[in-house]
C-alpha cells in the first residue's frame, strides 16, 4: 500500500503535479541555466541534493520545530545545503562554479524548495517527504534538460561540445541568450499541456 | 506569563542549536577543501595570465604551472600585481601582465590587464573576480569585452553598445551596465597613466 502510494507521489511530481510545467515554479533557473547543457545538468544534480535532504531533515525535525518560526528554520537548512553544494563545486568544479555563478547561492530562493518543505516536509513522515523531494528534483530536472537540449542544440549547432548540426547549420544566437529561454519553455509548456497532458485534464474535468 | 517566557525560550533555544549545528558544518567542510580552493583560484590567475599575454592555454594544470615558473616573474613577490611575461630570449619581457581592482556596483572587480611594452599598446583585459549583476555588468566576463582592448593604446573613453570602434581610444559599454563599464574605463585609465609613469 505504501509503495502504491509513493509511486503516485513520485508520478504525480514528474507529470500532473511537475514543478514546472504545472505548478510553474522555479521559472528564474530555467530561464537562466539551461543555454549550456553541463551547467545545467550540475543546477538539476544541485537541486536534487538540496531538495530532497531538505525534506529528509525538515521531516525529520518536524515535531521539534516551534511553528511560528517554522519558515526561518527552514531558510537555514536550505541555505545551508545551498552553501554545501557551492563549497563542493568550488573545490572540485572551479569552472562549472564560475559559469554557474550566483546561480548556484539563488537555488535558496527556488520555490520549488520551499514549497515542497511547507506543502510535503512539514506534515509527512521521513520516507514521504524524501520520495517527494527526489520526485520533485527530478521532475523539474528532466524538463531543464529537455530545454538545454533543445537551445544548445539550435544555439551552437552541438549538444555537450560535440557539434550535430553539420557546418551548413547557422547557429541560432537566440537561443543562447535570455529570449531564447522563454521560447522554448513557452513552446514546451504548449506541446506538454495542450497534446500529452489533454486526455488527463478531460477526464478530470468530467 | 511563564508559558509565554517558557515557549520563547525554547524557540531561540531551538534556532541557537539548529544554527549551531550547521555552522559546525559548513565550517569543517569550508577548512577541509580550503587548499583545494585556493589551489584552484591561483591555478585560474596563471592560466588567465597565460590567456591575456597570447598564449594557447593547456587543460593539463601542470602544463599551466611549469609555463608560468618558467616564463613569468611576479612582482612583488609576496602579492604580486605585475606579471612579467617573457619569450624565448629572457631578456626583455614580451607582455606586461597586470592585476588590478576596480569598484563596481555591487563591489570589487579584480582585472587582469596585458599591455604589449614595444607596441605600447594594450592586450586582453580579462576579469576574475566580480560581484556584478548577472547579464547586465556580469557581462564584462563576455569574450568580446576581453577582446576589445587588445591592440588599442588608449586613454579610453566609452561608445554605445555594438559601435565595436576600431579607433585606438574607443571602447564600447555594455548598455544597462553604465558603472560597471566607467568603473573598467577608470581603471583602465589609471593604470596607462601608471605605464607612462613608469615606462616613459
Amino acid at each position: 500500500m505504501t509503495a502504491i502510494r509513493d509511486w503516485k507521489i513520485f508520478k504525480d511530481n514528474l507529470m500532473t503535479q511537475n514543478p514546472v510545467f504545472v505548478q510553474v515554479l522555479g521559472i528564474c533557473s530555467t530561464l537562466a541555466v539551461t543555454n549550456v547543457l553541463k551547467n545545467t545538468l550540475v543546477m538539476c544534480l544541485g537541486l536534487i541534493f538540496v531538495t530532497t535532504l531538505s525534506n529528509l531533515s525538515l521531516s525529520l525535525l518536524r515535531a521539534w520545530i516551534p511553528s511560528r518560526i517554522r519558515m526561518m528554520v527552514e531558510v537555514l537548512i536550505i541555505a545551508s545545503l545551498v552553501i554545501i553544494v557551492d563549497i563542493c563545486l568550488k573545490a572540485y568544479y572551479p569552472d562549472i562554479s564560475r559559469q554557474l555563478g550566483p546561480y548556484v547561492g539563488l537555488i535558496i530562493t527556488n520555490c520549488i524548495i520551499m514549497g515542497r518543505a511547507e506543502a510535503v516536509a512539514l506534515t509527512s513522515p521521513p520516507r514521504t517527504a524524501l520520495i517527494d523531494g527526489i520526485s520533485s528534483g527530478i521532475g523539474y530536472s528532466y524538463v531543464l534538460l529537455l530545454i538545454a537540449c533543445c537551445r544548445e542544440l539550435l544555439g551552437t549547432g552541438g549538444i555537450w561540445g560535440v557539434r550535430l548540426l553539420g557546418q551548413s547549420w547557422i547557429n541560432w544566437s537566440i537561443m543562447v541568450m535570455a529570449p531564447g529561454g522563454f521560447f522554448v519553455l513557452a513552446v514546451f509548456i504548449w506541446i506538454v499541456k495542450g497534446w500529452i497532458m489533454r486526455p488527463v485534464t478531460g477526464k478530470a474535468g468530467a | 506569563m511563564n508559558a509565554r517566557v517558557k515557549d520563547g525560550v525554547r524557540t531561540a533555544g531551538f534556532m541557537a542549536a539548529l544554527s549551531i549545528a550547521l555552522i559546525t558544518c559548513i565550517a569543517a567542510l569550508s577548512l577541509v577543501t580550503a587548499e583545494r580552493v585556493q589551489r584552484n583560484s591561483a591555478l585560474f590567475l596563471q592560466k588567465t595570465v597565460m590567456a591575456v599575454a597570447g598564449e594557447t592555454v593547456p587543460d593539463n594544470p601542470a602544463e599551466v604551472a611549469e609555463w608560468f615558473s618558467t616564463s613569468v616573474k611576479s612582482e612583488p613577490p609576496d602579492a604580486p600585481s605585475l606579471y612579467r611575461v617573457y619569450g624565448t630570449d629572457k631578456i626583455r619581457p614580451r607582455a606586461l601582465v597586470y592585476k588590478r581592482n576596480a569598484q563596481g556596483l555591487w563591489g570589487n572587480i579584480t582585472a587582469v590587464v596585458g599591455f604589449d611594452p614595444a607596441r605600447r599598446a594594450f592586450l586582453e583585459t580579462r576579469f576574475i573576480e566580480h560581484n556584478e549583476t548577472p547579464g547586465l555588468g556580469a557581462r564584462i566576463s563576455e569574450e568580446w569585452f576581453a577582446r576589445q582592448t587588445a591592440g588599442k593604446t588608449g586613454p579610453f573613453k566609452l561608445m554605445p553598445e555594438g559601435t565595436s570602434s576600431p579607433a585606438p581610444t574607443e571602447i564600447d559599454a555594455i548598455t544597462g551596465a553604465t558603472v560597471t563599464s566607467s568603473a573598467v574605463r577608470d581603471m583602465l585609465n589609471k593604470l596607462l597613466l601608471e605605464i607612462k609613469e613608469t615606462r616613459p
